[in-house]
């Protein structure tokens, strides 16, 4: 909590540890709303490929990362 | 690096398997390593748990967790780092799950096909185990422990470490509370 308050605090400043930390956080979010996304996609049919192209990578990097959802 | 764990260690990591297959999760992750340690009785880290009140707000912190997980895996602390961006994650939560549903950030899901019943350790439940080695190397103490594998969830940099210090379990208090000191003296005894 009291990191939390403490960031929150720093948030206009320019620490790069809050920066970084928001960069880290955002990459993690992205991953699961990536996981959602393409889980929905495959859920209403989607081929890889469509998916793929939707996400601008390629069919086998796509299926490698989410085959088994 | 296995044949070094205790009795105790070894229970931890396989009540950790146990864990994740109640909870219907094809991973065994750090929250299971955690909630496996807490079910532990009789040892070192449960005196620390109850030393620390733990044992009496675990149904908060078990809350908490489940929050964390519902939000994408993001802690307070991230969440403060990404206001500051204007990205508001209770917003993309809410969003997420009007359209795909109730935790849907959450990741890992019940309706996942399972390949072989097989359940791997997440890369950051290995690294966990792994550092649990190195801090038992460090404290001089010739098993890992128990105490070891918590030493390393709340040493990380993970959900589970930012959790345990929202509810005021620190690698400090910790080690107080199980070695009685912060020189590392009192664990050769061990």
């Amino acid at each position: 909590m009291t990191e939390a308050t403490e960031l929150a605090e720093r948030a206009g400043d320019r620490d790069p540890r809050v920066g970084l930390r928001a960069v880290a956080a955002l990459r993690r979010l992205l991953e699961q709303l990536e996981a959602v996304q393409v889980r929905s996609a495959r859920n209403q049919g989607w081929s890889w490929q469509e998916i793929a192209a939707e996400l601008g990578v390629s069919r086998q990097a796509v299926h490698k990362k989410h085959g088994r959802l | 690096m296995f044949e070094r764990f205790t009795k105790d260690a070894r229970a931890v990591v396989i009540g950790a398997t146990a864990c994740a297959e109640r909870a219907d999760s094809s991973t065994v992750t750090e929250e299971h390593l955690l909630l496996s340690l807490l079910d532990l009785g009789g040892s070192r880290t449960d005196f620390a748990f109850t030393a620390l009140g733990v044992m009496d707000r675990r149904a908060a912190l078990e809350a908490s967790l489940a929050d964390v997980r519902r939000r994408g895996g993001m802690t307070k602390a991230d969440e403060a780092a990404l206001a500051g961006l204007g990205i508001d994650v209770g917003a993309i939560v809410a969003r997420v799950e009007e359209t795909h549903g109730a935790g849907a950030l959450a990741g890992d899901r019940k309706d996942r096909r399972w390949w072989s019943g097989h359940r791997s350790f997440t890369r950051e439940a290995k690294s966990a185990l792994e550092k649990s080695l190195r801090i038992a190397l460090g404290r001089r103490d010739r098993t890992i422990g128990a105490e070891h594998i918590l030493l390393a969830l709340v040493s990380g940099r993970g959900v589970v470490a930012e959790v345990l210090a929202e509810h005021g379990v620190t690698y400090g208090a910790l080690e107080r509370a199980m070695f009685g000191g912060t020189d590392g003296g009192a664990a050769r005894a061990g």
